[in-house]
């Protein structure tokens, strides 16, 4: 059996989840220019509250989804007011601290209340693999896929066909401009880093399916999602999406197949996001999908 | 007795861990997530070759100190091409890359089993067991290291790395050799958290990844900022302040999976307090937006 199609697939899948996740790392750079180390935190506590409402207080499935929507939300407004708005203005070193430490906070708190080990949301029959050809698929695989294409193709058309998306895109191109014909900063602000959160958030839960959640999920999904955003390119959202989809190919390539005879060992996996974002900021630090346009 | 002798142990570990970093982050401005790093290479190379090949501590400080000095040179490197936040997740990466070494190079680091039984140094004919000579020893190279980065504090050297930090282009119009200052510090710094590392490794004797993850760069990095970053001596209180801060969680009756997260709680919470009062003052704002 020829190994390719389920590498091909696998990376499909990872792709999904960190697309999900790094939209919103990528959206609110653009448009605040700051490197928020919490984006994987605000995942991971989407994905337990969310196994908080669903398993541990039984609510069903789309009363579990609602809540835990209305909390990302909330956790969105309270995080960006208290831990970067204040902040945004001053020397880019503030909001790097102040994120590290939001990070922190969110890691304690979950530990404390839920535990470090690992939880997982059982998906019952959803998890059963189904075999189309040689490709071995589970439906929740299919729905990550699925879901990914459509919120990502719903972001598109908000931000490509709409007034709000114009807006979004007038003030990360020119701040100055756009904020002297009226667009408001932290208006925007707030709706972008809700939908970043609330993206991440049903990415978590995402995981929680399909493989499972720990407090320390959210700095390995914030570096993942960095090295996305580095791929295509801080702040572009497109280069993002395509570096996360690039970044799945990668992990799941490297490991699966044989350099002739030898196959590099799987706990390496995680480690290829970090080197990549090595190589590709020191050889390309504008990402692969941007003209240089940051001074630095 | 017992309990403040490791205390006092403790405390001057990240006095040298704390100040060293001080050197590139305070001085330098450089926001450099790679320290803890650093001090992890320091750590497992006086665990490796004091275990797996018994050698003695006056020669496993030193190529503790040396190897992690040579990484710094891989930083200084990502450190020439990156400036501000770029430099931030470069360092980040860097530091990642090390710890996914640790842990799944097993055949050398035995991944997150971790290496157990590091033994104590022995020099001079001291029994380094009894902790209150291992706190003199620590102690001893405590004096070393503030004796040799307070004459960097005070040095030219020092004014040049700050004047880099505060406008790389003027310095270099001055003749500052950006590129050498930047190396130099990162070089003193990691010598120093090379250091701090070995002196951890053989007072714990028994190291893992776990003790060198994110949450202990945030705690540096606390230090630093509380102390006020380019500060020798708010830096050195902060760091005894901070060590000992949630040592009376000790005696409430708490189970010990809750003490580290409350732990790691009050230290963010500390942080981030920090940053929200001396905002505007903390970094000299260096941002034209």
């Amino acid at each position: 059996m020829d190994i390719l199609p389920q590498l091909l697939v696998n990376a499909l899948i990872s792709g999904s989840i960190y697309a999900l996740a790094s939209s919103g790392l990528s959206l609110t750079y653009g448009l605040l220019r700051i490197l928020n180390f919490a984006h994987g935190h605000l995942m991971m506590v989407g994905a337990y509250f969310f196994f908080l409402v669903s398993v541990q207080l039984g609510f069903g499935l789309v009363a579990s989804g609602l809540l835990t929507a209305l909390f990302a939300f909330v956790l969105a407004a309270l995080t960006l007011r208290v831990f970067i708005l204040p902040f945004s203005r001053l020397s880019f070193m503030l909001t790097l601290v102040t994120t590290l430490a939001l990070s922190n906070i969110l890691e304690a708190l979950v530990s404390m209340i839920f535990g470090v080990n690992v939880k997982s949301l059982s998906a019952g029959a959803a998890a059963q693999s189904i075999a189309i050809y040689d490709v071995y698929i589970t439906p929740i695989q299919m729905l990550i896929i699925g879901s990914a294409l459509v919120l990502l193709g719903g972001l598109a058309y908000l931000i490509h066909h709409t007034a709000l998306g114009r807006r979004i895109r007038a003030l990360s191109e020119n701040p100055h401009a756009a904020e002297s014909l009226g667009v408001s900063r932290s208006v925007m602000s707030y709706i972008v880093y809700a939908i970043g959160t609330l993206l991440a958030a049903y990415a978590g839960i995402l995981v929680g399916y399909e493989t499972n959640m720990q407090p320390t999920m959210g700095s390995a999904y914030t570096i993942k999602a960095f090295a996305a955003m580095i791929l295509g390119g801080l702040g572009n959202i497109w280069g993002t999406i395509a570096g996360s989809f690039i970044l799945g190919l990668v992990e799941n390539l490297s490991i699966g197949l044989d350099f002739g005879g030898y196959s590099i060992p799987a706990g390496y996996k995680d480690a290829f996001a970090f080197v990549i974002i090595l190589v590709v900021l020191l050889f390309r630090p504008q990402g692969l999908f941007t003209a240089r346009r940051r001074e630095t | 007795m017992e309990y403040l002798i490791h205390l006092a142990i403790l405390v001057g570990i990240y006095l040298i861990l704390a100040q060293s970093f001080n050197v590139t982050f305070g001085l330098g401005g450089l926001f450099n997530l790679a320290h803890v790093a650093v001090y992890a290479i320091g750590a497992y190379t006086t665990a490796l070759l004091s275990t797996e090949y018994s050698y003695g501590p006056l020669f496993c400080i030193p190529a503790s100190m040396l190897l992690s000095a040579l990484f710094a040179l891989l930083i200084g490197a990502i450190s020439l091409k990156l400036s501000h936040d770029y430099f931030a997740i470069g360092s980040l990466a860097f530091s990642a890359v090390v710890t996914a070494v640790l842990i799944n190079w097993k055949s050398l680091t035995r991944g997150v089993l971790g290496i157990p039984g590091i033994p104590r140094p022995d020099f001079l004919g001291v029994d380094y067991y009894d902790n209150a000579n291992f706190l003199l020893l620590v102690g001893v190279l405590v004096v070393v290291t503030y004796v040799v980065l307070w004459l960097v504090f005070q040095s030219s050297f020092s004014r040049r790395l700050r004047a880099q930090a505060e406008h790389p282009h003027a310095a270099q119009s001055l003749g500052i050799d950006i590129k050498r200052v930047r190396n130099e510090s990162f070089m003193i710094s990691s010598l120093f958290a090379g250091l701090a590392g070995s002196l951890f490794a053989y007072y714990i004797n028994y190291i893992d990844p776990s003790s060198f993850g994110l949450h202990e760069m945030v705690f540096v990095l606390s230090i630093a900022i509380v102390g006020r970053p380019g500060s020798f001596w708010g830096v050195t209180f902060a760091a005894v302040f901070l060590v000992l801060l949630p040592e009376p969680l000790r005696f409430i009756e708490i189970s010990p999976a809750v003490l580290g997260p409350m732990r790691q709680l009050l230290y963010a919470l500390i942080l981030f307090a920090v940053v929200w009062w001396k905002r505007e003052t903390l970094f000299p704002s260096q941002r034209v937006v």
